[in-house]
């Protein structure tokens, strides 16, 4: 039965929780025998009854003995759910921190080649998969095969087997056809959701694309298009229906049909004396018994079809290795010093597109250095080798005299305070944004370190001032202001090396200018390098490297690029112009 | 207190009006319940059959062969027919629930679609989606599972108690006793574990968010060297999170199935204890016994599922709520003005003294005025932010219009109807947009007047019938994603063409010509200048070697006409324009020499 060995497979679990799982099945088990009680006691009293020979005495010992026996079966039932389940979400916590805990070691190669969509669906769908086989799918086998095995002995053993055979042969039909059916839903249910998500397609391309259809007047035919879309959503749900709407006659003609049988040749065997009444009845309650573990045994394929793909899933991203590389012996302590790049040449893929060749530069401690150049000219890329996100061979790129590879990675990146092009806040207040690499800042340092970046009169204007929740459940900043935030995250850790990767695009010229006059000021004898579109955001540096198309085109400091001709003076005096446009003339 | 109870009352409404949608498909509902109830009704006539089996034949040895094959025959009838009923009315009900749900998402997509630019531009795309989608999904779960349960289960318990009392009142009236019992534990059920249930579910989707958002920023987790605190912090939501569901797993463990067959087995002592001391009077019948045993062993299931469906309950109420949100939304679009339902014939449009905001706070517009006679090319140009889209809203309307007026033919704009606006006036937008559907849909955008032959008509105008004859489809080739497998310019001459089939007698191009290459620039142009010959109109462009033919240019900056006049005129001025055009000329030059 393919599936089942996922049990095998965690069996490690099993074994680390195996006081949980042991007592929670001995409990089970327990259970189940509890649960033979009382077709017996009916069985009796219906006999006794007959024969017209119940005493008082009698029936209330019967009773009390039900009653012991439902109340232990209550007691019971909550421990091995506690037990059980409580083992299987442990299970679901344990792999989703293992997830989150791999995931923070991978390697920005790793998210390059995955989608954020399907990474949570194996730390959701797939997660929720393991643990139902590690619940429920325990469950569902101890179930069907002890009370269905207690039951049958019983049945056999202290009624009648032949009539056990002969009412049983319905049963497989059952468990044959709900796991048939199972099978049935996943395939229709799957592609249900397509439909739906193709639905959802629809609806957020008509709703960005409002505008358009507005102004050509489609909204008719986009309502049109719609209907049809999820027209097909309800027909492929109601093909789900139909599949689900068997599961319940299914059930009971299986059952009547056992019933029929056992009631038919159990009057034949109690008119040859071979069975009492009462036996009759307390069989029929035994076959009511049975046919939870049948069901059981139906889900149970399903449960493990999905568990063993999905763990199967889980275990493959967990053995993914994109890690940066790192010296057990390497330098602990964060480089305090000059940066040097002697780049031969970079690029993503093992034999891919070159992204940056022959970057040569010198960057004494405490000077600032420019990049420009194109979109795509390979800024970003540089700024990420410096951070070690992507490994360069050794020499190539040192750091306060030793080669960045001679360092731990903690201790490059406590060094540097970047400052992403995409300004990423996580859904927390503003203060905390800004302390996220400096968590315990005293409040004071938060305030300081905003109006370093001149952004701080923004937040006070918020409602909330810091404590204004921003991301994606709170208020909506402008593009600027996010910029602003993220320098302010990277001046609190008051870092050696401060990268700005294009980092002051979408602000106005006067806080630009306000920003870089606070960086001279705060930043004197550290580091720093500013990538930008922009000549006003570098022209004071020390330092400036043009790059195009990954290759270092010019270099040296603005009085040297604007006194030859070459991109840099092209580029300056079209941008003086802009800017005069921008102004109004 | 007073909060809770208004929240009641709005739920209650939300409920209601959830209610009042079934009506849309009563009959096949009426048809389900009557099944329904026919089904219900076979279902639980098999353990009467038995029953007078077991009392008339079985114990008096009462073998009449006739009448045993007739109770068999009945037996095995009822089972099959109460299992074909039940599938039957099982997807009617499912059915109804679908089509409920799929007329109310036509209500939301339609109302959406009704609604003006102003509302788009203050609601997030995503909520929106989501509202149309996921919200009225989960209400489809209220229906679908809920709802249907309940009249199925609630039935079903009924049956019970009829046969019960059928078969002998005094033990069913003792029954009655259970009722208040399983309502008791439902109620503690609602307050506890339905309630534990919503805390897991809020805690769940509190770690996705942050495992989520973990993913996107995890480059910034890693610079920064915050892996370990943020390790911590999910373990700790993670915690939290199976703390609520190991607390709902016990509620469940006291409250749901474990308790309710404490309460079967409660029942079977009362019908035990019932005849057993009834025997000790009088002969019983032990065939009655076996019926109530049998009752009592379907009484449960119901009682079960009635239960785990609460929960549902809560998390379709509260979508309910935001889909009606939606659908009560008033900011529709602008409508029309008087009802004379004028035509536009000449293509004349006039701006007289427009202000325009937005917010009610920012003027984006501050008191422009211009005149385009019929014919004439007006071009607007200025710096990023400068009004010129503002202008092209405004005459599309888009935007209810509050200072100043707009006429087309001297007619003031509000008072043309939509369809009439729309057609007449062709847009040609910067991001060329293709709708899903084949090339010629495109470009007549299935209007039923416009043949296969004005299609072609229209692409080979604008010179697109080229490319469009030579795709394997021609022009019932299939667009796929948005268009992605055709160059930016052939997206351009399709929107162009479609443009033309609509034969308008206002052009508005909104940065028409940007970003595409040399080859397919000389063919956009071109097209352009044909398109423009004898048709009125309003250009938007970057790039001012486009426009220098207009017959008059308007140079905005910060919502103001700051020049105006043609380009000659404009150079002579030596003003913004001139200095804007000096920069083109420069990046033009460097182009070359690079």
């Amino acid at each position: 039965m393919y599936g089942l060995n996922v049990f095998w497979d965690l069996m490690w679990y099993f074994k680390q929780e195996k006081r949980r799982y042991l007592t929670g099945i001995a409990l089970l088990a327990l259970v189940s025998l509890c649960l033979l009680i009382p077709p017996k006691i009916i069985g009796y009293t219906v006999d006794l009854i007959k024969n017209d020979s119940l005493s008082g005495k009698r029936l209330g010992s019967y009773m009390l003995i039900l009653a012991v026996v439902a109340i232990t079966v209550y007691i019971l039932r909550f421990f091995w759910r506690v037990l059980i389940y409580g083992a299987s979400i442990q299970l679901a916590l344990l792999l989703r921190n293992q997830l989150y805990t791999h995931f923070t070691n991978m390697s920005p190669r790793f998210y390059q080649k995955r989608k954020v969509g399907d990474l949570m669906a194996h730390s959701t769908n797939d997660l929720q998969a393991i643990q139902q086989t590690a619940g429920d799918g325990v469950l569902t086998l101890v179930d069907s095969s002890m009370m269905g095995g207690f039951t049958l002995i019983t049945m056999a053993a202290t009624i009648s087997w032949k009539l056990t055979l002969i009412s049983l042969l319905p049963l497989p039909f059952m468990a044959w056809s709900t796991s048939r059916y199972g099978t049935m839903l996943h395939e229709r249910f799957h592609k249900a959701q397509k439909a739906f998500s193709e639905m959802n397609d629809k609806v957020q391309e008509s709703i960005s694309g409002a505008r358009v259809i507005k102004a050509f007047g489609q909204e008719e035919q986009d309502v049109d298009a719609f209907k049809r879309l999820s027209k097909g959503v309800i027909q492929k749900n109601i093909s789900v229906a139909k599949v689900d709407a068997l599961f319940d006659p299914t059930i009971s003609l299986v059952v009547g049909a056992s019933f029929f049988l056992a009631v038919s040749y159990g009057s034949s065997l109690v008119l040859n004396d071979e069975l009492t009444i009462g036996q009759l009845v307390s069989f029929t309650s035994y076959l009511g018994l049975l046919i939870w573990p049948m069901l059981a045994f139906g889900w149970l394929f399903n449960i493990v079809e999905r568990g063993r793909a999905s763990y199967d899933r889980v275990t493959a991203l967990l053995k993914v290795d994109d890690v940066i590389s790192e010296k057990e012996e390497g330098f602990q302590d964060p480089p305090v010093g000059s940066v040097v790049m002697n780049l031969s040449s970079f690029s993503y893929e093992n034999s891919g597109p070159l992204v940056l060749k022959n970057i040569h530069f010198e960057l004494a401690e405490g000077k600032t250095m420019g990049i420009v150049g194109k979109t795509g000219s390979g800024k970003t890329t540089l700024c990420r080798l410096l951070l070690k996100e992507f490994e360069v061979g050794d020499q190539q790129i040192m750091l306060a005299g030793h080669d960045i590879n001679d360092y731990r990675l903690h201790a490059v990146r406590e060094a540097i305070g970047y400052v992403p092009q995409d300004h990423f806040l996580f859904s927390a207040t503003v203060a905390e944004n800004i302390a996220f690499g400096k968590y315990n800042a005293s409040f004071q340092d938060i305030k300081q370190a905003a109006k370093d970046a001149a952004v701080y009169e923004d937040i006070v204007q918020f409602k909330n001032g810091f404590e204004t929740v921003v991301g994606e459940r709170g208020v909506t900043l402008s593009g600027g202001q996010k910029q602003r935030i993220s320098i302010a995250r990277a001046l609190l850790t008051d870092p050696e090396l401060l990268i700005l990767d294009d980092s002051l695009s979408a602000v106005d010229a006067r806080t630009e200018e306000d920003i870089l006059k606070n960086l001279k000021r705060k930043r004197k004898d550290k580091t720093t390098i500013i990538t930008a579109h922009r000549l006003s955001s570098v022209d004071h540096a020390d330092l400036i490297l043009v790059l195009d198309e990954g290759r270092m085109i010019q270099k040296g400091t603005h009085e040297e690029l604007i006194a030859k001709p070459g991109w840099y003076r092209d580029t300056y005096e079209r941008q003086a112009l802009e800017s005069m446009i921008a102004k109004g003339g | 207190m007073d909060q809770a109870n208004t929240k009641e009352i709005k739920q209650r409404a939300v409920f209601n009006r959830l209610l009042s949608y079934l009506k849309r498909d009563q009959k096949r509902l009426i048809t389900a319940f009557v099944l329904l109830i026919i089904a219900t009704g076979t279902d639980l006539l098999g353990p009467i059959i038995i029953k007078v089996f077991i009392d008339e034949h079985l114990t008096p040895r009462n073998f009449d062969h006739s009448v045993i094959l007739l109770l068999a025959l009945g037996y095995i009838s009822i089972i099959i027919l109460s299992c074909i009923l039940n599938y039957i009315q099982l997807v009617l009900f499912q059915t109804a629930a679908m089509n409920i749900i799929q007329s109310m998402r036509i209500d939301v997509f339609t109302k959406v679609h009704s609604l003006g630019l102003r509302f788009f531009d203050r609601t997030p795309v995503g909520s929106l989606v989501s509202k149309i989608t996921n919200d009225t999904e989960a209400i489809k779960d209220l229906y679908v599972s809920v709802l249907s349960a309940f009249v199925q289960n609630i039935v079903y318990l009924a049956g019970i108690f009829m046969a019960m009392f059928y078969l002998n009142v005094k033990l069913g009236l003792f029954c009655l006793v259970l009722l208040p019992v399983i309502a008791f534990i439902m109620v503690l059920y609602r307050k506890y574990s339905s309630k534990s249930f919503l805390l897991m579910r809020e805690k769940l989707s509190e770690l996705n968010a942050k495992l989520n958002e973990s993913l996107q920023g995890m480059s910034v987790i890693q610079v920064f060297n915050q892996q370990k605190r943020l390790k911590r912090e999910f373990a700790d939501v993670n915690m939290e999170h199976n703390a609520a569901w190991m607390k709902n797993i016990k509620y469940n463990g006291l409250l749901l199935r474990p308790a309710v067959d404490l309460v079967y087995v409660l029942a079977i002592m009362i019908v035990l204890t019932f005849f057993g001391i009834k025997s000790f009077s009088s002969p019983v019948e032990i065939g009655v016994i076996y019926a109530f045993v049998n009752y009592m062993d379907r009484f449960f299931e119901p009682v079960n599922m009635l239960m785990m469906r609460l929960s549902m309950f809560q998390q379709a109420i509260i979508a309910g709520g935001r889909v009606f949100e939606l659908l009560d939304e008033n900011d529709e679009a602008p409508g029309t003005k008087g009802g004379s339902h004028p035509f536009i014939t000449e293509g004349s449009v006039e701006f007289k003294n427009v202000s325009f905001s937005y917010d009610d706070k920012h003027l984006v517009l501050k008191n422009i005025s211009f005149h385009a006679r019929p014919g004439e090319t007006v071009a607007l140009v200025g710096h990023t932010g400068s009004g010129k889209s503002s202008i092209t809203n405004l005459l599309m309307r888009f935007y209810e219009l509050k200072q100043g007026e707009i006429t087309i033919d001297s007619v003031p704009l509000s008072h043309f109807r939509n369809p009439e606006l729309r057609s007449k006036m062709g847009l040609v937008l910067q991001d060329s947009f293709l709708f899903a559907g084949n090339i010629a849909h495109n470009i007549s955008l299935f209007n039923t007047n416009i043949t296969r032959e004005r299609v072609k008509e229209a692409a080979d105008f604008v010179q697109a019938s080229e490319f469009i004859e030579k795709l394997p489809g021609g022009y019932d080739q299939e667009i796929g994603e948005r268009g992605s497998t055709f160059s930016t310019g052939q997206r351009q001459l399709i929107s162009f063409a479609r443009t033309m089939a609509f034969e308008p007698k206002i052009l508005i191009l909104d940065e028409a010509t940007a970003n595409i290459d040399t080859q397919t620039e000389d063919a956009i142009q071109h097209a352009l200048q044909k398109m423009r010959a004898g048709r009125t109109t309003i250009a938007i462009a970057h790039r001012l070697s486009t426009i220098q033919d207009a017959d008059q240019i308007l140079v905005l900056h910060k919502g103001e006409i700051v020049e105006r006049g043609t380009h000659q005129q404009l150079i002579q001025m030596k003003g913004l324009y001139f200095k804007m055009y000096a920069l083109q000329q420069k990046d033009k030059l460097s182009e070359e020499v690079g």
